[in-house]
């Protein structure tokens, strides 16, 4: 009898479990779910919620944004799509990863892929594509490196902060009278703030810059070989003067940590970072006195090209991808892009806000029509390209610290390059 | 069939007892096997395969094992990893051993209890914050040990920023969070010795020396062995450290075998690669626990 009584009020208790939890499926059937790494950049994140709350008095769909830290971010996101179960709608990614490595993206509706091509500026124009289909749009524009320079440093060591360096032959001697040693020989303000330390992709991110100054290029043309280019001539020469301003000329330092953090202590003359930065220290050290300018000239002039072409992805198992387009769709406008990038801060994409009066008003207006100007630089954007990236900032690094001579480190990485090419 | 047969259905009271006991244990068999058997099945079918996550798999046979072991970044994290242990376990045991001893000299209870507190407190901390403040400890410019031994007139190190110093660093991040944990374990077992052995053999005319290595070790055999095993796979997995204070920088000088393993798996999004570098961390630390335990391990009676 106990026992019946037991069994019953079991069964009595599941089903007011059932009436009273909700099934995820009506959970997740009001809201689009957005995941990006961008945690610097919060109020650029925030605003997609603001305008879904816009979105949802035509479709009741609202927007929620989850920040996921970008250390580890690929994790993350790579658990979800494998798992597809708490994945996003849509994502902050890139493309020839998720779309190529993987196939983890919705192609672009094809008027909406229209609108995108005709108001990306040229460079852009490869963002957020794979073998020539349109998946997403790019979401930050200046996303390329510039030359920010320290006004009272350069002023300090006798330079003109209005004329700065427009040749890496003009360029050394100013960084050499940057440069302050101590007593011991120690650098206690350096001329470049050099990027030594982390994951080596971001090391090879922050030399291409010096290697397209110098006529090289990591891989082919067509991206599918190596050798010959990664250890090409050029290669090792800019990656001798770079080796050489920490080894010999010693222009920079490995002991200063990190690079924004020693340009924000008014340790180091001159930094190489994109146009956010800006807004980094604006906020994190307003007491300096800055400047924007183009990146100076080697054998070629390194325009406006990107290691990390962030995009905007939908899902492509998502039960919620044809409303996540109809959002994009929604909020694929100029003034909507304006009004996204200004509340952070940061560049807008679109072409027809290139010359409105807040992107006149930064002070990397002329820096990055300076660096548009210029020709493209290769770009790289292949499904093994962290890979590929890694094993080429291993040489890097390793000359950086004394590890071996630019060739022989750079063939070996060459060497590697092709076999994860060949794979 | 028939014993899981009698289990389900028990024809007398034995048959209850074993199906009591079986119902007792069945939670913990499902929740392991949930959680390490069914992953560690998986790594081992996975390392046969190249996988594209999102598409395709392909059955590759052992050309994944042939393509990691030939592979010269797989075996300097190899080298790294072992390098690192080895200064890690040694000096994480002999130092919990020696403070446990002390803390059990301590005749206030009240006392020893603050003491193997403090010793335990670095334990209860997470890895990754742990990591971070050492970084901040280790900082060439700002860091508070530089500024120690600027003090006393030694001039700065790099640390974390130098190829032959990184590893030691990380090692006494390692020492100090393990330390108390380890201690606790010989503080316990010491304090299960009875103390008539000691009593006797100082009657004996043994001295200190002599009763720690004839009496103290030889009955705390089992939990050195034990502290030597976790420590062991603790080091060899080796990875929130690393991750949040170099990322196996600098020029890969700390660049462990579980960095690695992550990379490949979800930087480089090479599931098979990262599958055969589980399968090998597995079957290490298999053989090697089963050889000390096997060649170490003496019985220990009271």
């Amino acid at each position: 009898m106990r026992r019946h009584s037991m069994v019953r009020v079991a069964i009595l208790a599941l089903i007011a479990m059932t009436l009273i939890l909700p099934g995820p499926a009506a959970a997740q059937q009001k809201k689009l779910v957005y995941w990006t790494h961008w945690e610097q950049n919060p109020d650029f994140n925030k605003w997609f919620e603001t305008k879904g709350k816009e979105f949802a008095k035509k479709t009741g769909f609202e927007v929620e944004v989850v920040t996921i830290p970008y250390q580890g971010y690929e994790a993350k996101y790579l658990s979800a799509f494998m798992g597809k179960s708490g994945a996003p709608d849509f994502y902050n990614g890139m493309t020839h990863q998720w779309c190529g490595q993987y196939d983890f993206c919705d192609k672009m509706p094809a008027d909406l892929a229209k609108t995108w091509d005709e108001n990306l500026p040229k460079y852009m124009m490869e963002m957020g594509r794979w073998q020539g289909a349109r998946y997403g749009y790019p979401i930050e524009h200046g996303n390329f490196q510039m030359m920010y320079i320290n006004v009272d440093l350069f002023k300090k060591a006798g330079l003109n902060p209005d004329r700065p360096p427009k040749t890496y032959d003009e360029w050394l001697p100013a960084m050499k009278k940057l440069t302050v040693l101590d007593a011991k020989g120690e650098a206690s303000q350096v001329g470049f703030a050099i990027r030594h330390k982390g994951h080596p992709v971001g090391i090879t991110d922050k030399f291409l810059p010096f290697a397209h100054a110098w006529g090289a290029r990591m891989l082919s043309p067509n991206l599918d070989k190596a050798t010959g280019f990664a250890n090409g001539p050029e290669m090792v020469a800019a990656l001798e003067f770079f080796g050489n301003l920490v080894l010999k000329e010693k222009v920079s330092s490995l002991t200063l940590g990190n690079p924004e953090d020693a340009f924000g202590q008014k340790r180091a003359g001159v930094i190489y970072r994109e146009s956010w930065f800006y807004g980094w220290v604006k906020k994190n050290a307003p007491e300096v006195n800055f400047r924007i300018y183009a990146l100076p000239c080697g054998r070629a002039c390194p325009g406006a090209g990107q290691l990390f072409p962030w995009a905007n992805l939908v899902y492509k198992d998502s039960p919620n991808k044809q409303m996540t387009w109809e959002f994009i769709r929604f909020i694929s406008t100029a003034k909507d892009d304006l009004e996204q990038h200004q509340l952070q801060g940061i560049l807008p994409v679109w072409t027809a806000n290139q010359e409105t009066q807040y992107v006149k008003s930064r002070p990397d207006y002329q820096a990055v029509k300076d660096m548009l100007a210029q020709p493209v630089p290769p770009a790289y954007f292949h499904p093994k390209s962290n890979e590929l990236a890694t094993a080429f900032g291993e040489a890097v690094v390793g000359v950086l610290y004394g590890k071996g001579q630019p060739k022989a480190l750079l063939d070996d990485a060459a060497g590697k390059m092709d076999r994860v090419l060949k794979d | 069939m028939r014993a899981w047969i009698r289990l389900i259905l028990p024809a007398n009271y034995m048959d209850r007892q074993r199906r009591a006991g079986f119902l007792f244990v069945l939670p913990a068999v499902l929740f392991f096997s949930s959680v390490f058997l069914v992953p560690l099945i998986q790594s081992v079918i996975g390392s046969f395969y190249r996988t594209r996550p999102g598409g395709a798999s392909e059955f590759v046979g052992v050309r994944l094992y042939e393509k990691v072991f030939t592979d010269s970044t797989f075996w300097t994290s190899v080298v790294n990893t072992v390098s690192l242990l080895s200064m890690s376990v040694p000096t994480t045991v002999i130092l919990a051993m020696a403070a446990a001893l002390g803390l059990n000299r301590i005749q206030s209870l009240k006392w020893r209890n603050v003491w193997a507190a403090m010793y335990f407190l670095p334990f209860s901390a997470s890895l990754v914050a742990a990591a971070l403040i050492w970084q901040w400890i280790y900082d060439p410019v700002y860091g508070f040990l530089n500024y120690l031994l600027s003090a006393v007139g030694i001039p700065p190190q790099k640390w974390l920023q130098s190829l032959t110093q990184v590893r030691p660093s990380i090692a006494v991040v390692n020492v100090w969070v393990r330390l108390g944990f380890d201690t606790m374990i010989f503080l316990a077992a010491l304090q299960s010795i009875p103390g008539e052995y000691w009593e006797a053999a100082a009657i004996d005319g043994a001295g200190a020396w002599q009763r720690l290595r004839h009496i103290t070790l030889p009955l705390l055999n089992p939990q050195i062995i034990m502290v030597c095993i976790l420590e062991l796979i603790f080091n060899f997995k080796i990875f929130d450290q690393v991750y949040s204070t170099t990322q196996g920088g600098p020029a890969s000088a700390s660049q462990t075998v579980i960095m690695l393993l992550y990379d490949t798996a979800f930087k480089y999004f090479r599931m098979g690669d990262a599958s055969v570098m589980a399968v090998f961390v597995f079957l290490t630390l298999l053989v090697v626990t089963l050889l000390q335990w096997r060649i170490f391990r003496k019985p220990v009676e009271y």
